[in-house]
């Protein structure tokens, strides 16, 4: 079933997946790859979209799409909760639950051209990383790439191969990375992603920030001090979600639901929505 | 005009049982009156509405969604076909049938259609009836509706003294008013029993704008500090619409079931991880007050409250909804 079939069919009812590859990005973090029962990608997302994933005897959750094969989905998850546990100790061959696309994902057509600024901090490198992804497979589709990424330390990096060889070779791309504080092996920038952020001093242009709420805080204050526009810096929201498709009620800001409505907001609606989150 | 005398209601509700599964008002204990499958037994009950809405005829309070089964690594997922047999709410009244309106907003527009609620709604058909009495705790007229005439009745029943005289509103109610037209007799200059000045009035007029700029308003820590989270008012509430999604597990064989859900609970926005937006009694009492009268307002076009006094009537601390509005009304701002 392709997902148009599901949202025709039934929107709430997942199709049965397998996660055929896992790989260990931190001590609490994995990247599963999956793909539908025969082999096939369980559907195709825009970048920034959202899948729902399920063990069904354990539950079900949503998570950012963090890249795409021909044939499959990746999903980097961190080990949190009864779910994200349950999944931490899952290995290669683990049938699942799937369904979606869900969400808006983020504005492709804004991007068309343009020299992009991608800001993550910790885990909330996975939903920036579909955007990056996308623009690295079209290359020449955009202009410069910036990626600023950081974490508390070392170990917490994710996508360490991307971040810290692959971009790098990208033609026409930069990755500045930082870790919180210093350590012996790190040859890099020490400190805070919403500093080094102010210290590289980036002209403004289009900026996707992800990452925890208080290093999103931080980092949206110093790009405004930085002269950049706030609907040209585009950031993704997390809520708590059940359905997905803006019927369970619980992920709601204000009149938005994230599921629906988001996960992507430009800070500019941001701004306009309730401080609670 | 076509009617059923009151005295040979039962035929006529008998008649339909042939073809339809007829929900009729009934007091099934000496506390609750709700909506009942019409059959031998039920004590129905015409006086005023029901304690219960009868949201779940469409929306049930439990509801399986799949079957799965889990062994090893291995997982299996079945569909279950929500219920499509034909069905007739007969009896319901002009403010629960303005919050099937709502309910079809939430559950069948924004670009997904619940197919659960999608099939039990397009096969019920609104028997709806005007009410010729009112409770204390009414006030459907504050919030636009007419008592006697329901927006989305299929057919319109309203008490003329010894008959309810029975009006069709769209072609399937006409379809099925012929059909068992050897039922019905022709009333002879009907009059409708008119409804007693509803008690309560309350001023929308302006609440749901002024709630914009409320969101940081004293109001909420006044009027949650006595909200004690039992959820009454969620469950009572005829367009409370969320949901949970849950499993019950027998060995490797599960359910998963959606169950009403209530926004006064502190799990209810608990993410994963421990972090709440909604921490306290003071942002979930806003955010379901703002909910009714703003969000739903500006996903759907309507206030999401019908009038119908249940929560005034139940609420163990007298937080409810139309006293909400009126302090609205009067804060400060």
């Amino acid at each position: 079933m392709t997902a148009e079939e599901i949202k025709k069919v039934n929107s709430l009812v997942p199709i049965k997946g397998k996660i055929i590859k896992i790989n260990q990005e931190t001590s609490d973090t994995k990247t599963y790859t999956i793909t539908d029962e025969n082999g096939k990608k369980p559907f195709t997302p825009m970048p920034g979209q959202l899948g729902m994933l399920s063990i069904p005897n354990v539950g079900e959750a949503m998570f950012s799409i963090t890249n795409q094969g021909e044939n499959s989905i990746d999903m980097a998850i961190k080990s949190v909760g009864t779910l994200t546990n349950a999944l931490f100790d899952v290995e290669e061959g683990q049938e699942c639950g799937i369904r979606g696309p869900y969400g808006n994902g983020f504005p492709l057509e804004k991007c068309k051209g343009r020299d992009i600024l991608f800001i993550a901090g910790g885990i909330g490198l996975a939903p920036v990383r579909s955007l990056i992804m996308h623009c690295i497979k079209n290359r020449a589709d955009y202009g410069k790439l910036t990626v600023i990424y950081g974490a508390r330390s070392y170990s917490d990096l994710v996508f360490k191969e991307d971040i810290l060889e692959n971009w790098a070779k990208v033609d026409n791309m930069d990755v500045f990375v930082t870790i919180d504080r210093g350590e012996e092996c790190w040859k890099q920038h020490v400190g805070f992603v919403p500093s080094y952020v102010e210290e590289l001093n980036l002209p403004p242009t289009l900026t996707f920030v992800c990452g925890p709420p208080i290093m999103i805080k931080f980092t949206l204050q110093s790009l405004m001090k930085m002269g950049y526009n706030e609907d040209e810096v585009i950031t993704t929201m997390e809520m708590r979600m059940k359905c997905g498709i803006g019927k369970c009620g619980r992920c709601n800001i204000g009149s938005c639901f994230v599921c629906l409505d988001g996960p992507v907001f430009t800070m500019r609606e941001m701004n306009a929505l309730p401080q609670e989150y | 005009m076509k009617g059923i005398t009151k005295e040979k209601l039962n035929q006529l509700l008998q008649a339909l049982s042939g073809d339809y599964q007829v929900f009729v008002p009934a007091k099934t204990s000496d506390t609750v009156t709700k909506f009942q499958p019409y059959g031998e037994g039920v004590q129905m009950f015409w006086q005023e509405n029901t304690l219960l809405s009868p949201k779940d005829i469409f929306f049930p309070q439990t509801e399986k969604m799949y079957k799965f089964k889990t062994k090893g690594m291995s997982v299996d997922i079945a569909t279950i076909t929500p219920p499509d047999a034909p069905k007739i709410l007969f009896g319901i009244r002009s403010c629960d049938v303005q919050s099937i309106d709502c309910m079809d907003k939430v559950f069948l527009t924004r670009g997904y259609e619940d197919e659960f609620y999608k099939t039990r709604r397009e096969n019920t058909l609104l028997f709806a009836l005007a009410c010729s009495t009112h409770a204390d705790t009414c006030f459907c007229t504050s919030m636009g509706i007419d008592p006697q005439q329901a927006s989305l009745a299929d057919v319109q029943m309203s008490d003329v003294g010894d008959a309810f005289a029975l009006e069709a509103k769209t072609p399937a109610g006409e379809e099925v008013l012929k059909k068992f037209d050897a039922n019905l007799v022709e009333l002879s200059n009907p009059k409708i029993v008119p409804l007693d000045e509803i008690l309560i009035h309350v001023d929308m007029e302006g609440v749901s704008e002024k709630l914009e700029g409320m969101f940081e308003h004293p109001l909420w820590d006044e009027v949650s500090s006595k909200c004690i989270g039992c959820s009454t008012c969620t469950y009572l509430c005829p367009t409370c619409y969320c949901f949970d999604i849950d499993s019950k597990l027998h060995g490797e064989d599960g359910t998963k079931i959606r169950c009403w859900d209530c926004c006064m609970f502190s799990e209810y926005s608990r993410m994963a991880g421990g972090h709440n937006p909604r921490p306290s009694k003071k942002e979930r009492v806003r955010n379901r007050f703002m909910d009714k009268l703003l969000y739903n307002k500006k996903r759907h076009g309507q206030v999401f409250c019908v009038g119908c006094g249940r929560c005034v009537a139940k609420c163990p601390v007298n937080l409810e909804i139309a006293t909400i509005i009126q302090k609205v009304k009067e804060a400060a701002i």
